[in-house]
């Protein structure tokens, strides 16, 4: 640990440690290549699963975000993340909880029967976004750390809804065809490629994945079909709900569908993990459903 | 003395003298109540339709965005909470951004979960996540699979939430059962089987 890096408590969320533990394994390692400590965030819970608890009741989901809030607080720390669904959950109840007394009053009266306070002393970083961000890493010194660039390889990016949506209360601008995804990705030496309805959901949020898989893995058949009808080698996001949708939800989409794909499929960390030269192993990307070999035969 | 229209048709002239849409069992405090919730001020909605023509689901479903916030304005409480249409949105907030009234459509919905949820209205998936929590801290716990790639990694087998640190469970438990919402969650569970 260096003394100048930047320090982060790490907010796992449930599917990266406990599906994709090669995210987890690439998130601190290639985090530390550019100078940001990820230190564990500890006893934190499910975000929770801003979809399904969001709608049974909000006021449940305002509280049990705030607690691995609180988690950090007592840290004295910020917390960085690497889903798009935590990040909705940490980062929007936070917000809210800053900005509107009655609401966090509420959540501190239930704290209170656990002997803990929301104090709004935190703030909540996607990893992407501080990768993006100058004052922290800035795709100048991301570019840096490659090791192996990922030259000749096609990649689509999936942004994902949760981020940046809604913009009005997000500060990530244009949400209609934004492009600081594909500035990370050509920073690895890959080839960001344009692709029709970028913007769409992958078709798993809200509980939908859960309530009516056919219609969660229509939305997401459309979006494969949209990425390779410009030829890709894979598809990249931040977001490990996505990442199983596209990825297990490809064997799904043959055995429901009879519609093959086989569109690897690569969280950013990993993506920069391997272009820093971690290897497959390292990465766990054997765990994928769809075999990522061949976009490997690309690069390596 | 004023001419008084009216259709030949009696039937139609009818049907048309009260023009107040009007249905016996509108509830004015529906709309109310999907505001103070969703936080958003979907009275507003003038019915454009950027909702829908934004929205992923609608192309492969009956399911409309813009029926619902009409059906919001117009007390339609028992159309809109029973309706299964109510569970195919998946929140991905396009026709919040696009909203021309900056409405948020979408926590609207989620607000008529909220509702629906309080008549025990809720697919059997929400509850299940919920119970997955309230026994390990995660809607998508660890496995045996899994706790052997990580270790494969160098990682601990357990990651360092509440799967490692089980002490922090009784905390979580506790705000669960504050909104008593695994005493629910196994009810209703039950009650479906």
């Amino acid at each position: 640990m260096s003394g100048n890096n930047h320090q982060y408590a790490f907010f796992l969320g449930c599917i990266a440690p406990n599906r994709y533990p090669g995210i987890e394994a690439a998130a601190i390692q290639t985090s530390k290549n550019v100078g940001i400590d990820l230190l564990p965030l500890k006893g934190a819970s499910c975000c929770p699963a801003p979809g399904a608890f969001g709608s049974i009741d909000l006021n449940v989901w305002y509280a049990m975000a705030a607690r691995n809030v609180v988690l950090a607080e007592q840290m004295g720390m910020d917390i960085a993340l690497v889903c798009n669904g935590c990040y909705k959950s940490i980062w929007e109840v936070n917000h809210k909880l800053k900005h509107n007394d009655e609401l966090r009053d509420g959540v501190n009266e239930v704290l209170k029967e656990i002997d803990m306070e929301f104090k709004g002393t935190a703030d909540v970083w996607h990893l992407a976004e501080l990768y993006y961000d100058p004052k922290v890493v800035g795709v100048k010194k991301l570019a840096e750390s490659v090791k192996r660039p990922l030259t000749g390889a096609k990649v689509a990016v999936h942004y994902g809804c949760h981020l940046m949506k809604p913009s009005k209360e997000r500060h990530f601008g244009d949400t209609e065809n934004p492009m600081w995804m594909e500035e990370l990705v050509a920073a690895l030496g890959a080839e960001p490629v344009q692709y029709r309805n970028k913007m769409q959901c992958c078709g798993a949020g809200g509980g939908v994945r859960g309530f009516d898989i056919a219609h969660a893995l229509d939305i997401t058949n459309e979006k494969l079909i949209n990425m390779e009808e410009v030829g890709i080698d894979a598809v990249t996001e931040v977001c490990p709900f996505c990442q199983l949708q596209f990825d297990r939800g490809q064997i799904e989409i043959k055995e429901k569908f009879g519609v093959e794909h086989g569109v690897p499929v690569l969280h950013y960390n990993e993506l920069l993990g391997l272009a820093q030269g971690m290897s497959p192993d390292e990465l766990a990307l054997d765990l994928h459903a769809i075999s990522v070999e061949p976009f490997l035969k690309k690069i390596l | 003395m004023a001419v008084k229209k009216d259709y030949k048709d009696q039937k139609l002239a009818e049907k048309l003298r009260d023009r107040k849409y009007y249905v016996p069992d509108s509830n004015p405090e529906f709309i109310k109540d999907v505001e103070k919730i969703g936080q958003t001020a979907a009275h507003m909605c003038y019915q454009c339709g950027t909702c829908t023509g934004s929205c992923p689901s609608a192309p492969r479903s009956s399911y409309r965005i813009r029926l619902f916030m009409r059906k919001a304005v117009l007390g339609l409480e028992e159309e809109a909470l029973t309706d299964p249409d109510l569970w195919l949105c998946t929140t991905c907030y396009s026709c919040t951004d696009r909203c021309p009234r900056n409405l948020a459509p979408t926590d609207a919905i989620m607000a008529m979960r909220n509702l629906a949820f309080k008549r025990d209205i809720i697919p059997r998936n929400f509850l299940q996540t919920v119970q997955l929590i309230y026994k390990s801290g995660h809607g998508v716990p660890n496995n045996d699979a899994n706790r052997a790639a990580r270790k494969k990694l160098g990682l601990e087998e357990e990651p360092e939430t509440t799967h490692k640190y089980p002490e922090y469970l009784p905390g979580i438990r506790r705000i669960l059962d504050h909104y008593r919402l695994k005493e629910n969650a196994d009810r209703i569970l039950a009650e479906g089987e």
